[in-house]
């Protein structure tokens, strides 16, 4: 029989889980929103010193498993570089990679998808290509690719659970040991699905709500 | 006679083996209208892209205001805009066939975005002179709007007012109203000769001949990248010299029907 109440006493422990899922996915979040960014005008870039090593980057990161960028971080960087970030900080770290280099693929896609006659408006008044990127070009592209990025953000996040290979006492690492204290896995695991889905949907609702007040505006 | 404010001499343009520009030479004085006619493809919109400093020049010099604006290298360019001299860049107002508006921002926003950030403007001095400007081309009542609530004419003056919003010396019109419908294409039109009447220095590529002839100081007939015939409107439109000038305008006038329209 499924039975939520025998896991009921351990419901501390799950919020503190879900408060370092939340932690893991904000830090990791603003790490590939910057370096996503960076990357996706590197990629762009006539330059090729700067737009190979950029599209090696994103294809290393998005072709090899998470999971594995994680343990490479933890395990790796202090035996090749006597550089030890912690089971937090490497997964942290890992995660923002990995999703800098979706997102770049997606900030790439947004600005492409800009007139190039944007850019000539912009230059004509004398704006340099800076301030034509930050008040031009990157608020519609922004506009243009908000459903992938408020995806692969939901996605982040659920791949946060991937750091309790590392044993972080993250939301699903949590639930693992909950799960081997009761005998009880299914309520155990479900408890942490319903979190994950009580931490993702207001993501998903939060873009939403963005896209329709962008496009209202300009309608 | 005061030094020319623009000085186009001996400039080149290709892409990539085909000759766009094949040595063009003009001037033009502070405070004239210089009309550009021809057919598509003439080169005419590629000579207004060249003075606004979007194109890199194979050969000859661009000066504007005395100064050097661009100088014609043949070196292949890593970078597509290396032989264009920077700096003071918004001297060139220019005004495109699609408007260009910035469409995530209201019309005062996309009036005021280059004045605060190149020419340091705060808020209030900017808005203050948008404002100004707005009422100038009779948009006052839009400056809360996106342009995509406006009409084709009224995006295409809030574009008018957005580049004069730099104080540009020269203001480039680049088919302004090939894009509009035709009811709207008068307000435009009149919005243009306003500035005219003002004195601004204007280089316009149009297919509105009733304008050409009533606002043009000189006319420019171009064709396959060279200039035909360059005269008063007066004699270019009455007594062209040049056979392809006359072709041209018979063809002009055959598909118009007779109908003229705009102000």
């Amino acid at each position: 029989m499924f039975q939520a109440s025998s896991i009921l006493g351990y419901l501390p422990d799950y919020v503190a889980g879900a408060l370092l899922t939340v932690e893991l996915g904000l830090v990791s979040t603003g790490l590939g929103v910057l370096l996503g960014l960076v990357l996706a005008l590197a990629r762009r870039s006539r330059y090729r010193v700067l737009s190979w090593p950029t599209y090696a980057y994103i294809e290393f990161f998005r072709t090899t498993p998470p999971l594995v960028q994680i343990v490479w971080l933890y395990y790796g960087l202090p035996l090749l570089l006597g550089f030890d970030l912690g089971a937090f900080g490497a997964a942290a770290v890992a995660l923002g990679l990995n999703i800098a280099a979706f997102l770049a693929e997606i900030f790439r896609a947004g600005i492409a998808g800009v007139d190039r006659t944007q850019w000539q408006a912009a230059q004509v008044l004398g704006l340099g290509f800076w301030d034509t990127l930050r008040f031009v070009i990157l608020p519609q592209a922004v506009r243009n690719v908000l459903p992938p990025i408020g995806t692969t953000i939901i996605y982040l996040i659920k791949d946060t659970a991937l750091a309790s290979a590392i044993g972080t006492p993250e939301l699903l690492r949590v639930g693992q040991l909950v799960a081997n204290e009761t005998f009880r896995p299914a309520e155990a695991l479900t408890v942490v699905a319903v979190m994950y889905f009580v931490l993702t949907y207001p993501i998903a609702l939060g873009f939403t709500a963005i896209e329709r007040r962008l496009s209202a505006a300009r309608a | 006679m005061t030094e020319p404010l623009i000085v186009v001499d001996g400039v080149v343009k290709r892409y990539a083996v085909e000759t766009v520009l094949d040595r063009i030479s003009l001037s033009v004085s502070a405070g004239q209208v210089m009309v550009v006619i021809g057919p598509s493809g003439s080169g005419k919109s590629t000579l207004l892209r060249c003075l606004a400093r979007l194109e890199p020049i194979q050969r000859g010099h661009i000066f504007i205001g005395g100064a050097l604006s661009a100088k014609g290298t043949e070196e292949p360019e890593s970078d597509p805009r290396g032989n264009i001299v920077r700096g003071s860049s918004h001297d060139v107002g220019m005004v495109f066939q699609s408007y260009n508006l910035f469409p995530h921002l209201s019309v005062l926003d996309n009036v005021t975005l280059a004045p605060r950030r190149v020419l340091g403007m705060d808020r209030a001095e900017a808005e203050a002179m948008a404002i100004q400007l707005l009422k100038r081309v009779g948009l006052e009542d839009k400056q809360d709007v996106f342009p995509s609530r406006l009409s084709g004419g009224q995006q295409q003056r809030a574009a008018i007012a957005r580049a004069l919003a730099m104080t540009p010396r020269v203001m480039l019109f680049d088919e302004v109203t090939s894009a509009l419908d035709p009811e709207l294409v008068g307000e435009v039109l009149k919005t243009m000769r306003g500035l005219a009447e003002q004195g601004m220095t204007m280089l316009v590529v149009t297919h509105e001949m009733g304008f050409a002839r009533d606002v043009a100081d000189e006319v420019i007939f171009m064709d396959k990248g060279a200039i035909v015939e360059h005269s008063s409107p007066e004699r270019i439109f009455d007594q062209p010299a040049e056979a392809r000038t006359r072709a041209f305008l018979e063809r002009l006038l055959e598909r118009e029907g007779g109908k003229r329209r705009g102000a």
